[in-house]
């Protein structure tokens, strides 16, 4: 799907500064400060959501995180992705990136996604765990995602390989674009949705997903995700 | 008149009397007062003359008045479910919106630790 697939350079200066990550964590005390402190080292902008957590992941992520929003109710990761993302614009975001809290994803990826919308080729990206080698993906993680893919074929008419991978990439402008309503785990077939809608330019770029024990616990389970499916088309029906 | 034809008019009379308060009061607009008060009179037909229903129910190809308030209750129920579910959907739209205008006018922006570029430690560079 993408030929500079190769890892690019590091992203020219004016780049780095105008890309604001997003960052929404619920509960995620135990690891927020380290992926925070990660992410810090390479971009300035650094944006968490505190979901409305019960442990200490706002006054963690303060140490690192240049700016924390904190919900003070819990209203789902959705809801606080669209919080992060309005935020970002209000701040002069030229670039927007959203990236789980639990670890899963690596920095490097960051700048494999931002550089095909800072040279202009598409204004969408879209992270992708199948493009790329899949050798660590547990079987039945692999299983449930996959018949997520098959969802969103089905409905959403969207090509993609990946629908539910947290690292995505936003131009400004398509960050103005998206707004997403469905609070939970939902957002992410809507979001597909939005990408499609918005006529955008949108590629998928292949990104690494580190499986420890710790964001395999926290992710979603394959029971849940009936109740996603069913979130999801209600909401389609009722707006 | 039976017992619970006595019960149930006791009942609907207490009913009537706290849809005419809450009008009176204005916790309820004039039209849902008026129409509150013609179910309350509709039931008062109904267990005074429990025949009534049947002739009605009779029209409409039912046996008996007590199927036909049954079907009308359920059918009742099930759009004031879905009414309840579409309001309540809105109400966590309009929660998410205010949650958000807070979260971003409470936003704690720092200067924190471990800016950019200065960090380049050899123990993060192991990975």
């Amino acid at each position: 799907m993408n030929d500079s697939t190769t890892t690019p350079e590091r992203l020219p200066d004016d780049v780095r500064h105008g890309t604001f990550i997003i960052i929404a964590a619920y509960n995620e005390g135990a690891c927020i400060e380290q992926v925070v402190r990660e992410v810090r080292a390479e971009y300035q902008n650094v944006v968490v959501v505190d979901d409305g957590s019960a442990d200490d992941t706002f006054e963690a992520a303060k140490r690192y995180a240049p700016y924390c929003l904190r919900h003070v109710i819990n209203r789902g990761q959705g809801a606080a992705l669209q919080t992060g993302i309005e935020f970002a614009l209000l701040h002069g975001a030229r670039f927007v990136v959203t990236f789980d809290a639990d670890g899963q994803h690596c920095v490097e990826d960051i700048q494999t996604m931002v550089t095909p919308i800072a040279r202009g080729e598409f204004e969408i990206t879209l992270g992708s765990r199948f493009l790329g080698e899949m050798g660590q993906i547990p079987a039945s993680r692999r299983r449930t995602l996959r018949m997520a893919v098959l969802f969103t074929r089905l409905v959403n008419r969207v090509n993609v390989t990946d629908t539910h991978n947290g690292l995505r990439a936003f131009s400004a402008r398509a960050a103005r674009k998206i707004n997403i309503t469905l609070d939970r785990m939902a957002h992410a077939s809507e979001l597909i949705d939005q990408v499609r809608l918005s006529g955008l330019p949108f590629t998928e770029v292949p990104v690494r997903i580190r499986y420890t024990d710790y964001s395999v616990k926290k992710g979603q389970s394959s029971r849940n995700a009936i109740q996603i499916v069913l979130h999801y088309l209600l909401g389609r029906i009722l707006r | 008149m039976n017992l619970f034809q006595t019960l149930a008019l006791v009942v609907v009379g207490g009913l009537f009397i706290l849809t005419l308060v809450a009008t009176l009061r204005g916790w309820a607009t004039r039209r849902e007062g008026f129409l509150w008060a013609l179910v309350w009179v509709a039931a008062v037909v109904a267990i005074v003359w429990p025949d009534a229903t049947t002739i009605i129910a009779r029209k409409l190809g039912i046996k008996r008045g007590a199927d036909l308030i049954l079907y009308c209750a359920v059918v009742v129920m099930m759009i004031g479910f879905l009414m309840v579910y579409v309001r309540l959907r809105r109400i966590r739209r309009e929660l998410t919106l205010l949650v958000r205008q807070l979260a971003i006018r409470d936003a704690v922006i720092t200067s924190p630790l471990n800016p950019p570029d200065e960090t380049a430690t050899p123990e993060e560079n192991t990975e």
